[in-house]
Parts: C-alpha cells; sequence; structure tokens
C-alpha cells in the first residue's frame, strides 16, 4: 500500500484535525453521488477505497487500536438497476428485464441496446430501461426524454420519478472553487429582473415607462 | 477552433495566466516549427486546453520565444513538451477538416477563400495525418456521419453530438494506462458534446435566418426564432449532466503541472461561457475584441 500520508496529502506532521479534514474533503470528491451510474464509478470507488484504508491506517497508528472513521463508510453498492418488485411485468418478462439491468450494470451498452430493441411492447420499465442505457452513453438528452415518458406512464413508480427528478436539477458533482460554476445559470432570474429594471431606466429617459409606476398615475 | 474553452482571466493567479499564455504561444510556435508560418493562424484555445490537459507531470524546459506580436519581451514558452506537438499535429488536422466544411458550405467568395486555404494547408494536413493516423481517422469517419446525420430526418440532438464528441474522446486513446486512456476519454467526450451543442445554441439565430441545418431545429419547437425558456432550462439540465460528468472524470485524474489553469477551465470557464451563449452575450461581443482581450 501507498504511504497513507501521502494518500491523503497531508505530511506526517499534519494534526489530526488536519488528516480528518484531508480526508473529509477527498471523500466529499469521491463520493458515490457524484458517480451516480457513471462508466468511471470503478475507478472512483478504488479511490475510494484507497483513501478509506489510508485514513484507517493513519488513525490506528495514533490511537493505537482505537478510533476507525467513524461514520464515512460510502457503499458503492450497486442499488442503480436491481430489479424492482411488483407491476412492471406488462410488455417483457420480468426475467427479461431483470436481464437487461444486467446487462447495464455491467456497462454491456450495445447487449442492452439490442435486446430492449427486440421487445415490441413498449411499457414504463422498457422506457426507463431505454433511458438508462442513454444515460450511460452519455446521451443526457435522450435519458431524459425516456425517463419522462416512464415517469408518465407509471407515476406511482419512485425510481421513475427519482430519476425524472434527479435530471431535472441536473444531477450532482463535486465542485472546489466555492461551488461556483453551474451550467444551469442559478442566477439567471434574478439577472432577468436586474435586466428589467435597466430597461425600464432607459425607456424612462427616452420617455417609456416599461414598469409603470402606479404612484405617478 | 471555437474558443468555448478558455478560462476565467480574473480568477487565475498572474503566474497561472503566464504559464497559460506561454502555453498558447507555445502552440502557435510549435505549428510554426512543425507545419510552417501558414499553420500558425490555426492556433485556439480549445487545443491550449488539450495540451495542457495532456502534459505530464514532468516541469517542460522553458524558452524565451519573440514573434510579431510579442517583438519586444517575447513570451516564455514550454517548448519542449510532447503535448504540445500532439496538440499541434490534432490542431492542424481538425483544422483542416474545419475549412473543408466551410468550402462546401458557405456562400460564393467565402468557401472560394476557403478552398483556397484548403489546399494551401494540404500538404501540411498530410503530414499531420500521418504523425497522428488515429485521431485523423476518427476526424474523417466523425464528420462524414455528421454530414449524413444533417441530411437524415430522424436523427437526435445527441446522435449529432456524439460524433463530435467521439472525435475528442479518441484522442483519450494515446494515454499511457488504460484508467487512464478512459478517463481521459470520458473527460472529452463529454467536453466535445459540450462544445457542440453551445455551438448548436450559438448559431442558432443564425440558422433560422438562413433557414440552414441546426440539430435544435429538430428537437425543440421555436418560439419567434428562439428556444422557448423552458426548452432553454431542459437543454442546459443537460448540459449540466455532461458537466458533471466531465468534472467526475477530472476529478479522477492525478495532479498535473497545470491542474490549476486546468480546474478554472473547467469549474469556472466553461459554466460562464455557456452563461455568456445561452444569455446571447457571446455573439454579441465581437470576436475580435473577445480574443484580444482574453490573452
Amino acid at each position: 500500500m501507498n504511504d497513507p500520508y501521502s494518500v491523503l496529502g497531508v505530511s506526517p506532521s499534519a494534526s489530526d484535525d488536519e488528516v480528518k479534514k484531508a480526508y473529509r474533503d477527498l471523500a466529499r470528491k469521491y463520493h458515490p453521488d457524484n458517480y451516480h451510474d457513471n462508466p468511471l464509478a470503478d475507478l472512483a470507488s478504488e479511490k475510494m477505497k484507497e483513501i478509506n484504508e489510508a485514513y484507517d491506517a493513519i488513525t490506528k497508528s495514533r490511537e493505537q487500536g482505537g478510533g476507525g472513521r467513524g461514520g464515512y463508510s460510502y457503499g458503492y453498492g450497486g442499488s442503480a438497476y436491481q430489479s424492482q418488485g411488483a407491476g412492471q411485468s406488462q410488455g417483457a418478462g420480468r426475467a427479461q428485464y431483470n436481464q437487461i439491468r444486467a446487462l447495464i450494470n455491467a456497462n454491456n451498452l450495445a447487449q442492452a441496446e439490442a435486446m430492449l430493441n427486440a421487445i415490441s411492447t413498449h411499457d414504463a420499465e422498457w422506457y426507463y430501461l431505454m433511458g438508462s442505457v442513454y444515460w450511460r452513453k452519455g446521451w443526457m438528452d435522450q435519458a431524459g426524454q425516456y425517463y419522462r415518458t416512464a415517469a408518465t406512464m407509471d407515476p406511482s413508480n419512485v425510481e421513475y420519478r427519482n430519476a425524472v427528478q434527479y435530471m431535472n436539477q441536473g444531477g450532482q458533482a463535486y465542485r472546489p472553487m466555492g461551488g461556483m460554476g453551474d451550467m444551469m445559470g442559478g442566477d439567471a432570474a434574478c439577472n432577468m429582473c436586474q435586466n428589467l429594471i435597466c430597461a425600464d431606466c432607459c425607456c424612462e429617459m427616452m420617455g417609456g415607462n416599461l414598469i409603470p409606476c402606479f404612484g405617478c398615475r | 477552433m471555437y474558443g468555448y474553452v478558455r478560462p476565467v482571466k480574473g480568477e487565475l493567479k498572474v503566474s497561472e495566466y503566464e504559464r497559460y499564455h506561454g502555453v498558447y504561444c507555445g502552440l502557435c510556435h510549435t505549428l510554426a516549427r512543425r507545419y510552417g508560418f501558414s499553420c500558425r493562424f490555426l492556433v485556439n484555445y480549445d487545443f491550449t486546453f488539450l495540451a495542457m490537459l495532456l502534459a505530464g507531470p514532468e516541469q517542460p524546459d522553458i524558452c524565451r520565444r519573440r514573434c510579431a506580436v510579442h517583438p519586444v519581451r517575447g513570451v516564455d514558452c514550454p517548448m519542449s513538451a510532447a503535448s504540445l506537438e500532439t496538440a499541434a499535429d490534432m490542431t492542424v488536422i481538425l483544422g483542416w477538416w474545419k475549412l473543408a466544411d466551410e468550402a462546401a458550405d458557405a456562400k460564393a467568395p467565402v468557401s472560394w477563400a476557403c478552398r483556397a486555404a484548403c489546399g494551401v494547408l494540404k500538404r501540411h494536413y498530410k503530414r499531420a495525418a500521418a504523425r497522428q493516423p488515429a485521431f485523423a481517422e476518427a476526424v474523417e469517419m466523425n464528420l462524414r456521419a455528421l454530414r449524413r446525420l444533417e441530411g437524415e430526418d430522424g436523427a437526435s440532438l445527441d446522435e449529432a453530438a456524439d460524433k463530435f464528441a467521439l472525435i475528442l474522446r479518441s484522442i483519450g486513446e494515446g494515454q499511457r494506462t488504460e484508467p487512464l486512456r478512459r478517463i481521459t476519454g470520458e473527460l472529452l467526450y463529454h467536453l466535445g458534446r459540450i462544445i457542440y451543442i453551445l455551438d448548436a445554441v450559438d448559431d442558432l439565430p443564425e440558422d433560422v435566418a438562413r433557414g440552414g441545418y441546426n440539430p435544435l431545429l429538430r428537437r425543440f419547437d421555436l418560439a419567434e426564432g428562439k428556444l422557448a425558456p423552458a426548452d432553454a432550462k431542459t437543454l442546459r439540465a443537460g448540459l449540466q449532466l455532461s458537466h458533471n460528468a466531465l468534472a467526475g472524470a477530472f476529478a479522477l485524474m492525478d495532479e498535473g503541472i497545470y491542474s490549476g489553469i486546468v480546474s478554472n477551465i473547467i469549474y469556472l470557464g466553461l459554466p460562464a461561457v455557456t452563461q455568456a451563449v445561452f444569455s446571447g452575450q457571446w455573439k454579441a461581443s465581437a470576436k475580435k475584441h473577445r480574443e484580444r482581450s482574453s490573452i
């Protein structure tokens, strides 16, 4: 194993708090939530294991047999595409869908897609799994369309609903630099107000009035 | 090439800015050295980013270079870096294909100019393609596929973006280890997607006006020649997901000598450019002005 201190990027003389902080930062970086259905999830999980082991080794050597990480054992368990309960066996057989889920989990997308294309009746589960194939391929726009269709066809299904919600809010990722920089333009509404107010000022100078001033009437 | 991949200058350290400038100028000098003066004008921010992303962990030798733009003081450039040579080869390959595309697409005087430029650059293109055969093949194959898709009615936005993204993904194949090939490929795939979609959004008003091809026209119903706010939101959520995947891949890369600048470009530059493209400011600010003010 590599030197646990270099894994966490701290010097051996670092205080317990510094070690803990470095560990937490890295755990946040490689957190499984950031690699939701991601083709690189296995590599992230290896990194996570590495830093967990490094942190364990350091705390153990410092506290002589005590400690441990205390609640930071993030699971990379494959909760993603396990078979669902009842209520989804109209179109194709449950067994067939489970087989497709297993293929998607193993990143065998071409075969999963071929099997889905061979099914003629498209129920909600079919749309959901097709969406999952597109998601894994990185075709985010199409994935969203298929997830939404699945959720519309079977509004009671929590898995489909969660997928749609996850898509709509733009997922989750590790973002350093003060959490800045998001592609959705979170402050767009605010900018719009500003622009509107500016436009109003301009118009008023030219004799117009975009936002009518009630007091003046 | 497109110029969407650039840092937010105000957030760079002064030393980072100087090194970024050095890589940009280094790419320009490498183009001149490997392909001659005529290829210099192909230098761009996107491949500057690539040169930094692919740079190894070793510090390159720095030498001071002068040119017509910096005649007196010159700029400290990392001239020995292998990643600069790779980036220069790829710049020539993609640049040539882009010109060929313009020559086929544009109207009379512009298309003549592009065809002439293509002719001048042809032998350089051949040399670059011999140096990077896999990349040249990926570019040719995927651009042809993209052309075909433009003529088909059923092609989706993702399918079109996929072709462009695959060109960038192929660059990852040159990495040393298997995990690094996967990580770089994934990062560049999503970068390609983002560039393609931003370009489509940027070109939309123009394409609507002249009735040209735009992948967004098949995906969304426009309201008065513009994306409806709800559709823009959907599109940006999709871009965010690609950006997440890109950031996730970047987090798995080892710290490199340009990590600070590359982080700036990924976490700050891309979102800022996206905001500018969607708000229409990108087109509005003159291209020339933008380029001069950034470097």
